[in-house]
């Protein structure tokens, strides 16, 4: 009898709450009717203008909320009714934070919005408002940096912000006491490296085994020097050229020859400990992004740094990563939209662009009204543009990202592909063959390359 | 009158009653959420509100499409492993400190309570504090056999495939090895002394004593202990998110179920974003089933022993 009881009252109890699984929906109807009530109200409300409207801004940037509230002060002095808070989320859980947020109906006004695949993904899904119509973006901001943030048509739903370059950070005192010049080609770069060991210095502080490192701030510095550029790449996109050509193979080799300048143990070394090894002086060189400029301002080395580009094999032109990193979009559900799009025209303006670029050093403005930066090694990374034969995003970026699920990413074949050449299991040419079968496993152009 | 009430309470089932307010509370935040995340293993589409259905296919893929497979297969050996670590190592060394903490001696407090100690402190924690002793370069490990002159056993404890993983293992075991020592003392304290002091009378050494008699009056609780060693690690996430990342660097040899399960259903992929919930959701239905399976058959195994005895 008991058990009977029980059994029942379970089954019950499951059909109670598989009956309660809709109840939300239909609720849904409900809801809405208040709001669609109150919304001329709010309209009534906003009519007498000079009303005070608070904006947020979400984004990954958790490091530089100082120098953030400083730029939106500057944009409230120029706007006094319109006050926007920074509420970053830390750069891991960003993409899904947003996501959520954005799902519940509790995202920020603004936010930053990823490049490429991500962000055209979150256009797609109706998470960013379209900005076909904003006034200027064309005039003020070169056609190169709005494409990450626009649809194939053209339609640009972000206003870029901020680029970041990649170079070799260095020690100019081990470089000195060593008697080495900064290296002009590769072969002057390992001949370099070569000296600083026999010195007994570890030539390059950078290692494994955060994975993304290697990749983002070694392979694809390395890679535009070795396939010429943005033109170079195109010609792997549009399929005239395989992944696993020649040049793909010099870009793999390159990381081959960097092997044994690596600090002892590279693949237990992360990312941070790379830093603090360079930060130390126990090694002379490392690759990295210009984002880390205040990281190693603030841990204030005791000897003289700069950074170089990295240099392109003999006779090859040099090309820079100078990657388009953020822009900020506008959510379509922003109860302030006029405010919200104030906000995005001035991120155009000058008085952005001398703000953000000398607030964030190593974060470069974008637009074309960018003040002169006081920063001397943001400027040396500035440099690079000029001196080089072009600049260009970082490789997989474009295109390569947007692989469909159960097959292996683009961005993941190259990482392993890395690692497995510095440890010696694989040669360039197998590095450069399964990038190459793991792109055209579903990247039409490269089915087909020549 | 009270009696009225408890005949009551048996023969009419208001005991019914009484495990109302739990039973919600367990079927609302508990059963619910199970049930609608096994429902959203059989649903597709980006984000968190995965609105196509497409049945099985997410369990199919996840056993036929070879990339698919190879992280799954892979997350669930490795899963195995950390588990057998903790099993043996963890359980056989709770077991040693209980035997010895049971003892009388000086300081014997103390003791008891270091051994539990790191259990209370957060795994992100403990995970940090040993990523750094295990640093290659102003690690303590390394730092030690380098001054002790064996340079050659200063390995790159987390960037080894082969190491990374029991590395973590050991480093997850010691900090909850007094977990399995709290409860085998408890265990070995509940033992009459009058037995021990009658074999002891009787002539048996303590090695005996503790094989003989310690050790099966404790099968209760080296079952106990077992389950929960099961349970805890088949869902271990933390202790690798904390010392080799969502990814199970290096070269997914630390990817256990629950980090290949945070990186397709939560996180997404390094450096998209882009999570798919559908196959998260399978990935924790698939775990589920495990666990439940386990848990069911020492269910079934400790009944069945029970009616033995």
């Amino acid at each position: 009898m008991k058990k009977t009881l029980f059994v029942v009252f379970m089954l019950m109890a499951l059909i109670l709450t598989a009956c309660g699984a809709p109840a939300p929906a239909e609720e849904a109807p409900a809801a809405e009717a208040p709001a669609a009530e109150e919304a001329p109200v709010a309209a009534e409300e906003e009519a007498p203008v000079a009303e005070a409207v608070k904006l947020t801004l979400g984004s990954w940037r958790v490091d530089d909320v100082d120098a953030w509230e400083a730029i939106l002060a500057a944009f409230n002095a120029e706007n006094p009714n319109i006050t926007v808070n920074f509420d970053p989320t830390n750069p891991p859980d960003y993409n899904a934070t947003l996501r959520t947020q954005l799902e519940t109906g509790t995202a920020p006004d603004l936010y930053f919005v990823r490049s490429f695949a991500t962000g055209l993904e979150l256009f797609e899904s109706g998470y960013v408002a379209s900005l076909a119509d904003i006034p200027g973006l064309a005039e003020n901001v070169p056609a190169g940096a709005i494409a990450p943030w626009a649809t194939a048509e053209g339609e640009a739903f972000a206003v870029p912000i901020a680029a970041v370059s990649h170079g070799v950070y260095y020690n100019q005192d081990l470089f000195e006491a060593n008697g080495i010049e900064i290296p002009q080609t590769w072969e002057a770069l390992l001949a370099a490296a070569q000296t600083l060991q026999d010195a007994g210095v570890t030539p390059f502080a950078n290692g494994t085994k955060d994975a993304w490192d290697i990749n983002e701030v070694v392979m694809m510095t390395i890679l535009p020097n070795n396939v010429g550029g943005l033109d170079g790449r195109m010609a792997y996109l549009n399929g005239e050229r395989c992944f696993n050509d020649a040049d793909v193979v010099a870009a793999y080799t390159q990381i081959q020859d960097l092997a044994p300048f690596l600090p002892d143990s590279y693949t237990a070394t992360d990312y941070y400990t790379s830093q603090q090894l360079f930060v130390q002086g126990q090694a002379a060189m490392m690759f990295d992004g210009s984002w880390s400029i205040s990281a190693f301002e603030k841990d204030a080395p005791e000897f003289n740094w700069s950074v170089f580009a990295a240099p392109a094999a003999e006779g090859q032109d040099q090309y820079i990563s100078f990657h388009m990193d953020a822009a900020i979009g506008m959510n379509p559900a922003t109860e302030n939209a006029e405010a919200a799009m104030t906000f995005l025209e001035w991120l155009e303006g000058e008085s952005f662009g001398e703000a953000f670029g000398n607030g964030v050093p190593g974060f470069f403005p974008v637009s074309n009204n960018v003040p002169t930066l006081t920063n001397p090694v943001a400027n040396a990374f500035l440099a690079f543009n000029g001196n080089a034969a072009g600049t260009d995003i970082r490789f997989v970026w474009e295109k390569l990202l947007a692989s469909p699920e159960g097959v292996v990413g683009t961005y993941g074949a190259m990482n392993d592909g890395v690692i497995a050449v510095l440890a010696g299991d694989q040669t360039p040419q197998e590095a450069a063959d399964s990038l190459q079968e793991a792109i055209a496993a579903w990247y039409e152009p490269a089915q087909s390359c020549k | 009158m009270i009696e009225n009430f408890k005949k009551r309470f048996q023969k009419d089932g208001i005991w019914v009653l009484f495990l109302l307010p739990a039973l919600l509370i367990y079927l609302v935040f508990m059963a619910a959420p199970l049930l609608d995340s096994m429902r959203l293993s059989l649903y597709t589409g980006k984000g968190y509100t995965p609105t196509e259905f497409v049945g099985l296919q997410n369990y199919i893929d996840l056993f036929t499409n070879p990339v698919w497979r190879e992280r799954f297969l892979g997350a669930l050996k490795n899963t195995v492993i950390f588990f057998a670590i903790h099993m043996i190592v963890q359980n056989s060394l709770g077991l040693f400190f209980a035997n010895l903490l049971s003892q009388d001696f000086k300081g014997r407090n103390f003791f008891r309570t270091i051994i539990f100690a790191p259990a209370t402190l957060s795994v992100l924690v403990t995970g940090f504090l040993w990523t750094l002793i295990l640093n290659p370069h102003w690690g303590a490990i390394n730092q030690t056999l380098k001054a002790i002159g064996l340079d050659s056993w200063a390995k790159p404890w987390l960037g080894d495939e082969n190491l990374a993983l029991v590395t973590i293992s050991l480093a997850s075991v010691w900090q909850w090895v007094g977990m399995p020592t709290v409860l085998f003392l408890a265990g070995l304290l509940g033992i009459s002394d009058e037995i021990l002091e009658a074999a002891r009378v009787d002539g048996a050494s303590s090695w005996h004593i503790f094989w003989k008699i310690k050790f099966p009056l404790l099968k209760p609780v080296v079952g106990v202990v077992a389950i929960l060693t099961f349970v805890d690690n088949f869902n271990a996430f933390d202790v690798i998110y904390a010392m080799a990342g969502a990814k199970g660097e290096p070269g997914y040899s630390t990817d256990l179920l629950a980090t290949f399960f945070y990186r397709t259903g939560i996180a997404g992929e390094h450096p998209i974003g882009i999570p798919n919930m559908g196959m998260g959701a399978a990935i924790a239905t698939i775990t589920f089933v495990i666990l439940m399976t386990g848990v069911l058959i020492w269910l079934y195994s400790s009944r069945k022993n029970e009616d033995l005895v």
